[in-house]
This record gives structure tokens, C-alpha cells and sequence, in this order.
């Protein structure tokens, strides 16, 4: 605890390490050009970092990696997809889309609390099974009630046998107004300003959150829920207030992150979303209990970077495009997996640690 | 007034078993009896229909009992069976590429896969005897990044058989690939029974039972009544001189081996090798067949295998029929999806019983 | 403690006015249509418009949208209820070019809306020359596609 060795440090940034190690060795082979990373790197962070940001919220609450703001992201959808279709463009579109995905991620994050709190301690196996779980409710929803029950007129959105959305819904009446908004280029290296700008806005948020009383009676339950409920902090109430604002800012991600893609892919745009944010952040160094905005940043140059070089990289290598797809995606995997044990054998470490302390306390009683 | 106490009883009763069945599996139950009931009113023959159940039950057996040991030892639910599934794999693409064909193929694959079984699960039973109490969301994880990585290793390896690669490249694995003349239907055609359009797999029925039988037997051996008590409370089987990192570890070598062992099984009833990311959510239909058969995150019978099996493919057979014929509206695939996660959601928010 | 209760649900009901107020306001100024300008003839009130100029050039925020030939038809992607467009009307070949300045309110629920421009020089009434345009609906738009569901779906493609 004491002392931060050299080892202490290594071991704290050992997955970005190893990134900028994959990330340096690759970028030279695929062949890719500075200003065409430096290009998909920006824009990706425009894309994404939303999207991460509204994963910090449940680790304070020490409730993990929230692998359900896959529900966020399906709110956000069906918010687009009902603007889509009542033809309102451009930023008011966006705007609105916001408001009408801002209550159903509400009642998802309740729902999505209200569970988590029955399954302490298995709070990120319950929460990936609710990301599928709602997914069917989505696909209900979608799939069968819009057409009929939810009123979808255009046939370009709708599927011709009168229920269902199609495969793909273009957003091209929004695509990319808010990176466009207030144009900007660096050095060839075009910057969404103004998604940017909002991005800042909700890492002051964030910043702010964390110094009110809600903010601080969150990290007290994330600590330790026995004590903060001493303490006198409604744990469970808590904890539900970071699902709702944690599925919110998800969904509000989603159409940020959908209006520079150009088009929904209405049955698998949300799917691997968590997934991939959440390797992203600790990618870039956060682990399951503590995360910063800092790791988010980080988590997006190195991952995407990643996410781009290597398949123009095993191309390279081994003649195969198709090798390079799955290693990233193995990485992917592996990067989770590899936090997920690092975070349980320190928790037990740490758990062993304080039980042998006890005991030598107690002999020290005894014996004194 | 005794009449009135054994009114009292007998409702106790039926509410106690009602409780013990739980809600969520009246309703399952339930909804599939009605399927049964109503498909022949919809024009759906019903002795197909139970033909069907019968051969998913015989494909899905296994690697739904793959489940049991892992839940007896207290290792939750295994979520990781994609790697047990890769080990079938590989067993099943070597056996193929070494020449053997017909039935022979079949028993060669199981004895192939046996030995990565064996390796893979014990290095994944150690990791898992290293971060107990988050067993289930690592062994989802691990089976995610094996899947992944052999994604590679089907590209790589040196496969050379002209029925398995890609006739363009002449290399790399295809994403299916058929068991026409290889083990497709060697087990189901063993004393094959077929009346009228019933037809029931009589050796792949008798090979589940086999396995069962076994796993059975085995959990009333001295090593399976400590699995068993190693699952229910630790700190107990510890004081009482069990090595419980060792239980742990069969344990998982069992799951992984049957997880193997059941994937060649569906795949000499489905008739083909399904590589790549096909195995990756496998483990979901089978975690929550197990549930619906009535376990619970640390509980599990034979019975439950059963049963579950039953139900969830009597639901995922059933739907689309009946649906398709009554309103011709096919909303199978999303009552599978909300039906098969609620059940896992459901047990997961249940206080387990015991140990933890 | 109540007083506190109250001022909270206060602030609720403000910040949900405020949403709607917004969501309200996004309806009207965010609606988005196509307008189609014709240079045809119009028949209306049994007599023909058919003095069509020779060409029209429309300017909407002083970029040129279209420029339309006789008999020709051009079309603008707009947002809001309010259009406005400069139109530079040329009467013959080589003929001289006068600038007329045009602003209209557009029907809310049409999402395509034909202009006549012809008819609109000639001083008709509204509902003469604004038309609905019904598009016909393509084959690609007529044909079933299947729904993909698949869960394994998408594992691959992140932000291509």
C-alpha cells in the first residue's frame, strides 16, 4: 500500500502498455498513412466517447462493468427510429430523438436496478443476461408492435408485409449535422467540434456528480454497502439512481454515435455496443472497480487504433483479411477477460489479506 | 374438524410444491400443453411434432447434463461450455481429416476430443479455483475469447481434407461443413424406430441415457457426495478434510468433457460441423434448458436435465408451428429469446440456498 | 423535510415542462421536406398557365439548388415551416434575367411538395400551385426482405 514501486505501476498500466506495444509494431505494416489514423481516430473518439463516459457511473457505485447499457442504446433507437419517421431532420431531430429516449431508458434503468439489487454480487453476469433478455422485449417491440400498434407510415422504414422495421433505417437526414455543426480542420484532420463540446459537457458532469452528496453517498456503496448503510445511505436507492443515469447517458451516446454512422442497423447496431465500449475503457487502464475519464480517452486512441491497424496488418502478414478481423476481435475478448480475473484474484487477495490482519490483531489481544 | 385440518394440509401441500416448481416453470409448462393441445386443432400433426421434440431432446441432452457437475461443486453456472464445445471440435474436425468415415468418424472424434478436453479444462478448472465467487461472468469470458481465437485457428491450422477447406484457397476450415458419410445420424440410427411419421433415435436416446446414468452413479460415488458438498458449504467440506480445489477441478473437467461430448452428439443428429463464431452463444440454450428443468444456481439433478430439455425444446420446436399455423405470424425466435434469458434472469435474482 | 419534498417535485415538474416545451418546439422547427419545383404548364379553373419560362434557377441561403429548363423539374431538402428562395427567372434564351424573391409557409403534414412555378408567377392562389407528391414507392422498397435477428450478428463490424 505504502509504496508505488516501479512493479506497482507496470502492473496498474500493463493492458495499455501492451496496447501501444500491439499498436507500434502494427501501425508501421498496415501501411496506413499518420493523417488517415490521426483522421479515423478523432472521429471515432467524437463517436464513442459518450458512450464509454456513461459506463463510469455504475463502477462508482462499485456495481462493475455495466454490460447492460446495451439497454440505453436500444431506447436511443427507437427514439431515432420514430423521428425517422416522422420525418423531423438534422439537430431538432437528434434533440427530440434525446427526449423520447430519455424516459424509456429511465424505466429500463429502473428495471435494470431494481434486479441488480436482488443478485448482489453477481452483478455483471445479471446485467450482460438483461442486456439479451431486453433485447427480445426490443425485438417485440420493434418487429412486431411498430406497424400496427405504434404507427410507422413511411415504407422506406417500414417492412412491405404492414409490421416490422427493415434491416437498415438511413439516418440520412441527420448524418454527421452535429460533427458538421461548427466546422473545423486541423492540419487535414477534420474535428467535430461540436460533438466534442458535448462530450466535455458531460465529463464536467461527471466531475460535478462526484462531489455531491448523491455522488459521494454512491462511492460509499461502492466501497462498502454494509457500511454505507450504517451510515444511513439508502443503498438500493442508490444504486438504482446509477443504472437510470448510467442507461440515459447510454442512450443519449447511442444517437450521438449514430448520427456519424449514417444508418441504424436495427437488429445488431446495439448488440456488441457494450462489449465494445467496455473494452475500450480498460483498454485504456480502468479496471472493474475504479475508472476515470482519463482511462476513457486513453481506452479510445489505443483500442481504436488497434481496431484499425490490425486487420490492414494481418492482411499484410499473412495474405488472409479475415485474420486480422478475428484477432481484434480476440483481443477484444481476451482484454475483458484478462480485467475480469485480475479484478476477482485482487479482490480475494485483499480479502485474505484483511482476514490474516484480524487474526493477528486477535492473538495480539490475546497475547497483550 | 380433522376434515378441515387435512383441507389445510393438502392446499399447504399443493402450494408448497407449486412453490417448489416455481412460477416462471408453471408457466412454461403450462404454455407448452397448450402448444401440444392446440397444434392438432391448428393443422399441425401432432405425432411430427413430438418426433421433432424427441430428436432436439436426443441433439440436446448433453451438453444440458454438461451443466450438472460444475453446479454440484459450486463453480454456478457454466457459462464457459464454448470451450468444451471447441474441444468436440477439434476432436470432430481431426477425426475427419485423419480419414476416418461412418460410424468409426464418430467414435474417433470422441476419443480425439477427450484429450484437449482434458488439458482445456483443467487449465480452465485452475483458473477458476483462482477467482472463486465470480465464476460465472470469467467462465462466460473465457469461453468468448476461445471461441475467438480458434476463429484464427480454424484459418491456420494445417487442415488439408478436400470436404473441410475452402476449394478456392485449398486451406482454411469452412464455415460448415457436412458429415454426409462421415457420423451424420450414427448414433439415431442405431434401432431406429419409425411408426407412421413418428420416428424416435433409439441409440442417441440410449447413448444420453448412458451418460446420464453415469453421471448419476458418479454423484453417489465417495468423490461425487464431496462435489455435492463442496457445492452446499465449503468451509464445512474443508473441515472435513476434502481437497476442495481439487473436486472443483473435476468437476470442470467433467463439464468441459461433456460439453464436448455434446457437441458431436448435435452434430450427428443436425448432420453438420458449425466452426467459427457458431458455438459462441451455445451456452445460453443450455443454461437456461437446465433452469427451466427446475435447478437453481446450486442445484441440479439428472431429473432437471430431463425435464428442461423437454420443455425448452418443446417450446423452441412447438412455437413456430403452431404460431405460423394459427396466425401466421412466426414470433418463435423472440418468445425463445425472452423466454430462455427470463429464466436465467430469474435464477440468478433468487437467494441461493447455502453456501453463499 | 416536506418543504424540501415539495421543492423537488417542483423542480420535476419544471424540468419535464421544459422537456416537452423543447420536444414541442423540435416538432415544429425540425420538420423536414422535400420540395420539388416544376417549370410545367398548369391547368387550373379551366384555363392553362402555359407562359413557362425558359429557365429557373432557385437559390435557397444563397446557394444554387437547381436549375430548371422548360418542362423540367428540380427538387430541395429544407427544415422548418418557413421556405424561402431567391428564384432567378430567365423568359427566353439569352434573355434577360429578373430576380424575384419568394417565401412560404409549407403545409406541416405533406412530406413532399410540388411548386409550380409557373402558376406562382403568374400571381395563383396558393392551394393552385402547391401539390402533395406522392412518391411511387421503388421495387427495392416493394420487395420482402428477410429480418435478420441473429444474435451472433454484428460480433464482427464495430464503426466500419
Amino acid at each position: 500500500m505504502s509504496k508505488n514501486s516501479l512493479g506497482d505501476y507496470l502492473r496498474r498500466f500493463s493492458v495499455p502498455l501492451m496496447f501501444l506495444l500491439i499498436c507500434a509494431v502494427c501501425a508501421p505494416i498496415s501501411g496506413l498513412s499518420p493523417s488517415y489514423l490521426a483522421n479515423e481516430i478523432v472521429t471515432r473518439m467524437g463517436r464513442n466517447a459518450f458512450l464509454i463516459l456513461s459506463l463510469l457511473i455504475p463502477i462508482m457505485a462499485g456495481m462493475g462493468l455495466n454490460f447492460s447499457m446495451t439497454l440505453g442504446a436500444m431506447a436511443g433507437e427507437i427514439g431515432l427510429i420514430l423521428v425517422c419517421d416522422w420525418q423531423i431532420v438534422g439537430i431538432p431531430g437528434m434533440v427530440l430523438a434525446m427526449i423520447i429516449s430519455i424516459p424509456i431508458s429511465a424505466l429500463l434503468g429502473l428495471f435494470c436496478g431494481k434486479v441488480l439489487n436482488m443478485a448482489k454480487g453477481r452483478e455483471m453476469i445479471t446485467s450482460y443476461i438483461i442486456s439479451f433478455f431486453i433485447n427480445g422485449i426490443y425485438q417485440l417491440v420493434v418487429l412486431y408492435l411498430m406497424g400496427p400498434v405504434i404507427p410507422i407510415k413511411h415504407g422506406t422504414i417500414k417492412l412491405p408485409r404492414g409490421y416490422g422495421v427493415r434491416n437498415t433505417v438511413s439516418l440520412l437526414s441527420m448524418r454527421q449535422k452535429l460533427d458538421n455543426l461548427i466546422p473545423l480542420t486541423i492540419a487535414g484532420v477534420k474535428i467535430p467540434v461540436a460533438t466534442f463540446i458535448i462530450v466535455f459537457l458531460l465529463c464536467l458532469v461527471i466531475i460535478w456528480f462526484r462531489k455531491t452528496k448523491l455522488g459521494q453517498d454512491m462511492r460509499a456503496v461502492g466501497q462498502d454497502m454494509e457500511v454505507a448503510r450504517d451510515a444511513g445511505i439508502d443503498v438500493e436507492r442508490t444504486r438504482i439512481i446509477s443504472m437510470v443515469l448510467s442507461t440515459v447517458f447510454a442512450g443519449i451516446g447511442m444517437i450521438i454515435y449514430l448520427q456519424n454512422m449514417g444508418n441504424i442497423a436495427t437488429y445488431s447496431s446495439h448488440s456488441q455496443i457494450g462489449m465494445f465500449c467496455i473494452a475500450a475503457l480498460l483498454v485504456g487502464g480502468a479496471s472493474v472497480d475504479k475508472a476515470s475519464i482519463g482511462n476513457v480517452f486513453l481506452g479510445i486512441i489505443l483500442f481504436h487504433t488497434m481496431f484499425i491497424v490490425a486487420p490492414k496488418a494481418g492482411t499484410v502478414i499473412t495474405g488472409d483479411s479475415m485474420i486480422g478481423e478475428y484477432f481484434r476481435v480476440f483481443v477484444s475478448y481476451a482484454v475483458i477477460t484478462v480485467a475480469l480475473i485480475m479484478y476477482e484474484t485482487n479482490k480475494r487477495k485483499n480479502k485474505s489479506k484483511e482476514s490474516q490482519q484480524l487474526a493477528l490483531s486477535q492473538e495480539e489481544e490475546v497475547n497483550g | 374438524m380433522s376434515e378441515q385440518t387435512t383441507t389445510i394440509t393438502f392446499k399447504d401441500r399443493a402450494r408448497s410444491i407449486a412453490k417448489d416448481f416455481g412460477l416462471p416453470r408453471l408457466i412454461i409448462t403450462g404454455f407448452l400443453v397448450l402448444l401440444l393441445v392446440v397444434s392438432p386443432f391448428v393443422g399441425a400433426d401432432l405425432p411430427t411434432q413430438i418426433s421433432n421434440i424427441i430428436n432436439r431432446f436426443s441433439w440436446n441432452g448433453i451438453l444440458v447434463l454438461a451443466m450438472v457437475p460444475m453446479v454440484h461443486s459450486g463453480c454456478g453456472l457454466n457459462f464457459g461450455l464454448p470451450l468444451g464445445i471447441i474441444s468436440g471440435l477439434l476432436g470432430a474436425t481431426l477425426s475427419i481429416e485423419l480419414g476416418f468415415t461412418g460410424t468409426m468418424s464418430f467414435f474417433m472424434a470422441i476419443l480425439l476430443a477427450t484429450p484437449f478436453a482434458l488439458v482445456f479444462g483443467s487449465v480452465y478448472g485452475w483458473l477458476l479455483n483462482k477467482i472463486k465467487g465470480g465464476e460465472m461472468m470469467i467462465a462466460t469470458y473465457v469461453g468468448f475469447s476461445s471461441v475467438s481465437l480458434m476463429c484464427m485457428m480454424w484459418l491456420l491450422l494445417p487442415y488439408h481434407s478436400p470436404n473441410m477447406v475452402w476449394g478456392m484457397a485449398g486451406k482454411g476450415l469452412r464455415t460448415t461443413i457436412s458429415l454426409e458419410g462421415y457420423y451424420t445420424q450414427a448414433l439415431a440410427k442405431i434401432l431406429q424406430i419409425n411408426i407412421g411419421n413418428l420416428s424416435i433415435p433409439t441409440g442417441a436416446l440410449i447413448f444420453f441415457a448412458l451418460l446420464a446414468f453415469l453421471m448419476w452413479a458418479f454423484l453417489h460415488t465417495k468423490t461425487g457426495t464431496a462435489m455435492t458438498a463442496v457445492g452446499s458449504n465449503p468451509e464445512f467440506a474443508r473441515s472435513a478434510g476434502i481437497n476442495v480445489n481439487k473436486i472443483r477441478l473435476i468437476s470442470v473437467v467433467m463439464s468441459t468433457w461433456l460439453a464436448a461430448i455434446g457437441i458431436l452428439v448435435y452434430e450427428q443428429g443436425f448432420g453438420f460441423i458449425q466452426l467459427y463464431m457458431a458455438p459462441f452463444y451455445m451456452a445460453l440454450p443450455a443454461v437456461s434448458a437446465i433452469l427451466i428443468g427446475g435447478a437453481s444456481v446450486n442445484k441440479a439433478s439428472i431429473m432437471n436435465v430431463i425435464i428442461g430439455t423437454i420443455l425448452f425444446q418443446g417450446i423452441v420446436t412447438m412455437t413456430p408451428t403452431v404460431m405460423n399455423n394459427m396466425i401466421h405470424l412466426d414470433m418463435s425466435e423472440v418468445i425463445r429469446i425472452i423466454v430462455s434469458n427470463g429464466m436465467i434472469l430469474y435464477a440468478l435474482t433468487r437467494k441461493t440456498e447455502g453456501a453463499k | 423535510m416536506d418543504k424540501s419534498k415539495k421543492k423537488v417535485l417542483i423542480y420535476r415538474i419544471i424540468a419535464l415542462v421544459v422537456l416537452v416545451l423543447i420536444a414541442t418546439a423540435m416538432f415544429i422547427i425540425g420538420r423536414g421536406h422535400t420540395v420539388y419545383f416544376d417549370n410545367k404548364p398548369l391547368e387550373y379553373g379551366g384555363k392553362t398557365i402555359d407562359e413557362v419560362p425558359y429557365k429557373i434557377d432557385v437559390l435557397v441561403n444563397g446557394e444554387k439548388v437547381a436549375s430548371i429548363k422548360e418542362g423540367e423539374r428540380g427538387m430541395v431538402d429544407t427544415m422548418g415551416q418557413n421556405f424561402n428562395m431567391q428564384l432567378l427567372v430567365t423568359k427566353e434564351k439569352d434573355g434577360k434575367t429578373s430576380k424575384i424573391q419568394v417565401g412560404l409557409p409549407l403545409p406541416y403534414n405533406m412530406d413532399g411538395i410540388i411548386l409550380n412555378l409557373p402558376a406562382m408567377l403568374a400571381g395563383l392562389p396558393q392551394d393552385a400551385y402547391i401539390s402533395e407528391f406522392i412518391p411511387t414507392p421503388s421495387a427495392a422498397e416493394l420487395e420482402d426482405e428477410e429480418v435478420v435477428t441473429d444474435e451472433t450478428e454484428g460480433l464482427m463490424d464495430f464503426g466500419e
